[in-house]
């Protein structure tokens, strides 16, 4: 959905503002418009919101079965209490603190960890993936299409902590601090500083990766 | 705004930015206020590069979106929720020697408990106080299964929840749904 405006974006951001504080401002209006019945709103939040739900599923490197339940449980229980969410402009963070104890009681449940080194996941990117099909439809994109592909490979090797934040930050919308927070059970306050450090080591194996 | 705007950071370009690596990853030292700058715009830009990445090779599934959409229907106003008050997966100690016990879950809403008793074969419970209410199994937006209750408030689903699911009780005009879960 973000196409095209890479540079542009970058240029008009600084200093960088998380773009989750523009794109969230309305949420609280959404959630009390479909509390009265408004299926549009309900489909707006759906829209806006089930990115990070799934970043933060992701992030927790769940079973694709696993991985699908929780995102359902949370949109049902997110549906189930509609109406009686108490900070509905904080639904974002609700949604995402949800789906965190989901995973980690998924995660608890398995006798042991299944570690994704399945390299059916690891390879994903390669795989029928329409949209990336789409993208290369001449040499340019595809070469784009390259970086983008090897930067996600690259994010996969990463620790977990990078890996985990990196997953979630770059949900779309961009979600909030406060989401992030929520969705990973880190300090708000911690999170700047960690998201400079993983994307510095980001760049950095790409880099290396470029030279080898 | 950052310095240079003609510079337009492509990645050789953003090699001053590196103020910010780590000892030994650069030499360059303490990085002044223009180049952490710079390397705050090289560090949105991939973050924004990442984005993209996400959005192409890791979406949300559609059939995974269309459920959410359906998942309105479940928005119930005048239905109680009966909220998970146990959870054997994270109340219960562990029993030594029993490798997979079954997952025992008990929900609460004012006066009425259910206990729900999840194994392979199904589902086993209790309504209390037994009365006369009628249960349901919910397995998401559409699917609803009735299932019998004995006048003791017991009642039995011999199909295994598939994915997540949640109790519907009904006795008289009041309906109570248990939080929705992933057996």
């Amino acid at each position: 959905m973000r196409s095209g405006t890479l540079h542009s974006t970058a240029y008009d951001d600084v200093p960088y503002t998380r773009g989750g504080a523009v794109d969230r401002t309305e949420v609280g209006g959404l959630v009390q418009s479909a509390v009265d019945g408004d299926a549009a709103a309900w489909k707006a939040l759906v829209e806006g919101m089930s990115p990070l739900v799934w970043s933060v599923v992701r992030a927790h490197r769940l079973s694709d079965a696993d991985a699908h339940e929780v995102y359902q449980t949370v949109w049902f229980r997110f549906a189930q209490n509609l109406g009686r969410i108490r900070e509905p402009d904080k639904a974002g963070s609700w949604l995402a603190s949800t789906a965190r104890h989901e995973c980690l009681k998924v995660l608890k449940s398995l006798t042991r960890l299944t570690l994704t080194d399945d390299p059916q996941v690891l390879d994903r990117a390669s795989d029928d993936r329409t949209p990336e099909e789409s993208l290369i439809d001449s040499e340019e994109a595809a070469d784009r299409a390259e970086r983008v592909r090897r930067l996600w490979q690259e994010l996969e090797g990463m620790g977990e902590r990078c890996r985990q934040l990196l997953r979630v930050l770059v949900a779309s919308p961009p979600p909030s601090y406060v989401e992030i927070s929520a969705a990973l059970g880190i300090a708000v306050g911690s999170i700047g500083p960690l998201r400079q450090r993983c994307l510095r080591r980001l760049r950095a194996r790409m880099d290396a990766r470029g030279a080898a | 705004m950052s310095g240079d705007d003609g510079n337009g950071v492509p990645p050789e370009g953003a090699d001053e930015a590196d103020g910010f690596l780590p000892a030994g990853a650069d030499d360059e030292g303490v990085p002044s206020d223009e180049d952490a700058g710079d390397a705050e715009f090289a560090m949105a830009l991939l973050e924004e590069e990442l984005r993209q990445a996400a959005t192409v090779l890791d979406p949300v599934p559609d059939a995974l979106r269309q459920l959410a959409l359906d998942a309105y229907a479940l928005h119930d106003l005048d239905a109680q929720i009966a909220e998970l008050t146990f959870d054997s997966l994270v109340d219960a100690l562990p029993v030594r020697g029993v490798t997979d016990p079954p997952r025992m879950l008990t929900f609460r809403a004012g006066e009425v408990t259910v206990d729900v008793e999840v194994t392979e074969g199904g589902l086993i419970g209790q309504v209390m106080p037994a009365g006369s209410a009628r249960v349901e199994v919910l397995g998401g937006p559409q699917t609803a299964r009735p299932v019998m209750v004995d006048t003791l408030g017991r009642f039995t689903s011999d199909a295994p929840p598939a994915g997540p699911f949640a109790l519907r009780l009904r006795t008289g005009a009041d309906v109570i749904v248990t939080e929705w879960l992933r057996a």
